[in-house]
């Protein structure tokens, strides 16, 4: 014990006198919550530019029925709507001005509703290639369904209707969805990067071999240096947590048990970061090295949107992802106050770092061949 | 007398590379044993497996008694010996007392710290950052965490390479201190000059293999040659004076006529010599042997910052 007080306490007197490093431990957090944080906190609905060409004209007047459709997509409040020339060619003029999204009402329209036979024509990229075009499908949808339901004459009476109620507190926002998630991120990034860089600098001076040739035990290392990270992880969980507070106005905050997790959590990044410091000798090497874990699993952990939207084979990838359980926990525990979810992924965590802190000890090798 | 270190038919092989060629040798307890050698002739290699960094291929070897291939032997001397290891730096951003604090902290037992620094003579710097020192006192702290444990054996491995002749001069001093307090010194290096003012005995290691051992003295009379008279700036003058005389003259390139002194009366005719004409030259030299002539007779090369040449 007092051998890992020792590497913790000279790694933290280090830390604090390294400017760069202690400015960046504190501006690291502070940078992904602002960027993060201005990107994702949308507080009202979005809009979607639609350019609208309404062919349907008789005697120089938009006739009336693709005048009332048209009227109902604009009273949506969802599209900002360009009208455009009925005679302008729409494939000449997609392809010249690099308009995104078109809405043609074709010619004849009004003639073809009556003999229920009408259709709209709607322009744009499929869903699969832009998320957007999804929505805006939707809301055409919806406007279509009223528009043939108002011409079937007196609207049916409404037989099911939705009502909506929030299974978390009313207050939360898009930001306390995504702040557990960057917590996450940030002990997975500083724990991985911490401790192989860590490890990496000091066999570079020699300190390693140094100390190999003390009585000091490779778990002493490996445990004292995980702490130290813990430390780290501390601090930057601290300053996402002030951020979300002070600025964006975040309502969720760690309940004891996601506590457990974000220790948990600091325990196993900086764990796998020792195992993977074990086979990289240089400083180039060990950075690439942490980027090449931390990377993937940054994206593949729902960390920046829900597990569910990912094609079925990354939803397995994710699954023995690490850094999927600390998510998963965090937002359980943090946004839903799931006691069970939060310690089943505590003992998770805690499993994956004693893993990996054993096969650290068990594999780094004081002596060389 | 006690032994502290013991290696016998020593081999070490990386790959098809043979880095150590079965070595032998003892070093007593308070002695100083001086490991010289070229870059790349072995030395490091059998620190590190001394120190019980490095397995061996074959052989064996012994610190104060115990095993550097036992487990338990490991554990044992680990706690008994200091080593300043190659090219070795400790943390930038740690004062010279908290980095000796941080590496005491590893043993739980050594000696005051504040006395360690003040035998490094670094009393003025207890509180500087280790990055702000000078390269000798860097080295001295280097030397220093090698002592914190209070050890019976220390390993210095090339602790003046790179220092300044000041610096080196210190660092002969501490080590001479190291030798009074009864410890034993295992120290490689490069420089001749350096073994033959340090250490009690020197074995002289080239390609894996130790061509020479004994002190300093036995080697020169045994492997040094004879003493030379150099004439500086003789000329060709003095050339054809001395050449009828002595067995081997040369004539070298800057002027300097050089002569061995091989018989017993080779000194006195040449002096004669030379007082029998008035003859016009700068100095007159007469060099005993040391082991840079041991190193040059047994390989037939010259050793400059541990290149052969």
């Amino acid at each position: 014990m007092r051998r890992v007080l020792a590497i913790l306490d000279g790694a933290l007197r280090t830390w604090y006198r390294s400017k760069p490093t202690l400015f960046w431990t504190l501006a690291f957090p502070v940078l992904l919550m602002l960027l993060f944080g201005a990107i994702f906190s949308v507080s009202q609905d979005p809009t979607f530019d639609l350019h609208l060409q309404n062919q349907d004209i008789v005697d120089g007047k938009p006739t009336f029925l693709s005048k009332t459709f048209s009227d109902m997509l604009n009273e949506t409040g969802i599209f900002n709507l360009y009208i455009v020339d009925s005679t302008e060619n729409a494939t000449l003029l997609i392809e010249e001005q690099g308009i995104q999204r078109m809405l043609i009402i074709p010619s004849g329209f009004e003639a073809d509703c009556i003999s229920q036979n009408a259709s709209i024509i709607l322009k744009m990229a499929p869903p699969e290639v832009e998320t957007a075009s999804a929505t805006v499908r939707s809301v055409v949808d919806g406007v279509v369904e009223m528009f043939n339901a108002g011409l079937a004459g007196p609207s049916p009476p409404k037989v099911v209707t939705i009502e909506f109620e929030s299974i978390v507190s009313e207050s939360f926002q898009f930001i306390d969805w995504f702040a557990p998630g960057l917590i996450a991120m940030s002990l997975m990034t500083t724990g991985i990067f911490g401790a192989i860089g860590w490890n990496t600098k000091n066999r570079e001076l020699g300190i390693l071999k140094k100390l190999a040739t003390t009585p000091l035990s490779k778990l002493e290392w490996i445990i004292g240096v995980v702490l130290y990270e813990l430390v780290m992880a501390a601090i930057s969980t601290v300053v996402i947590l002030a951020l979300g507070i002070l600025v964006f106005d975040m309502k969720v905050l760690p309940s004891i048990y996601s506590i457990f997790l974000i220790v948990s959590g600091a325990i196993a990044f900086p764990g796998i970061g020792m195992v993977v410091a074990r086979f990289v000798k240089e400083s180039d090497a060990a950075d690439a090295a942490a980027n090449a874990i931390t990377f993937p699993m940054m994206f593949l952990s729902g960390t920046f949107f829900p597990l569910e939207m990912m094609p079925d084979f990354l939803q397995q990838i994710a699954k023995v992802l690490p850094l999927t359980y600390l998510n998963n926990g965090l937002r359980d525990s943090m946004i839903y106050g799931n006691v069970t979810s939060a310690l089943t992924n505590t003992a998770i965590m805690l499993g994956i770092g004693a893993f990996f802190i054993i096969l650290g000890a068990l594999i780094t090798s004081w002596r060389e061949e | 007398m006690e032994v502290a270190i013991e290696v016998k038919s020593l081999v070490k092989k990386y790959g098809n590379l043979t880095a150590v060629d079965g070595i032998s040798f003892t070093v007593h307890k308070g002695e100083v044993f001086a490991f010289v050698g070229p870059n790349g002739a072995g030395k490091t290699t059998t620190v590190e497996i001394l120190v019980c960094l490095r397995n061996l291929t074959s052989g064996e070897a012994r610190v104060n008694g115990f095993n550097v291939q036992d487990r338990k032997g490991q554990r044992e001397i680990r706690k008994r010996i200091g080593v300043l290891p190659q090219d070795f730096n400790t943390f930038d951003l740690l004062t010279v007392k908290e980095n000796l604090i941080y590496y005491k902290k590893m043993y739980g037992h050594g000696i005051d710290i504040d006395k360690l620094i003040e035998l490094v003579d670094l009393k003025d710097k207890t509180n500087a950052l280790y990055k702000n020192l000078s390269g000798g006192l860097k080295k001295r702290l280097a030397i220093a965490t090698a002592l914190v444990n209070d050890p019976e054996v220390v390993f210095l491995d090339e602790p003046t390479t790179g220092l300044d002749p000041r610096a080196r001069r210190d660092m002969w001093n501490l080590v001479k201190g190291l030798k009074e307090q009864g410890k034993t010194v295992f120290l490689t290096t490069h420089y001749m000059d350096e073994a033959e003012t340090l250490a009690d005995t020197v074995a002289i290691i080239n390609l894996g293999k130790i061509i020479a051992m004994g002190t300093p003295s036995e080697l020169i009379s045994k492997h040094g040659g004879t003493k030379t008279l150099i004439v500086k700036k003789g000329g060709k003058p003095l050339y054809d004076l001395l050449h009828p005389i002595l067995s081997e003259v040369k004539l070298e390139s800057d002027g300097d006529v050089v002569a061995a002194l091989k018989n017993e009366s080779d000194l006195a005719d040449a002096v004669l010599a030379l007082n029998s004409r008035k003859t016009e030259f700068e100095e007159l030299i007469i060099k005993r042997p040391n082991l840079e002539d041991v190193f040059l007779n047994l390989t037939g090369k010259k050793m400059v910052e541990g290149e052969l040449h």
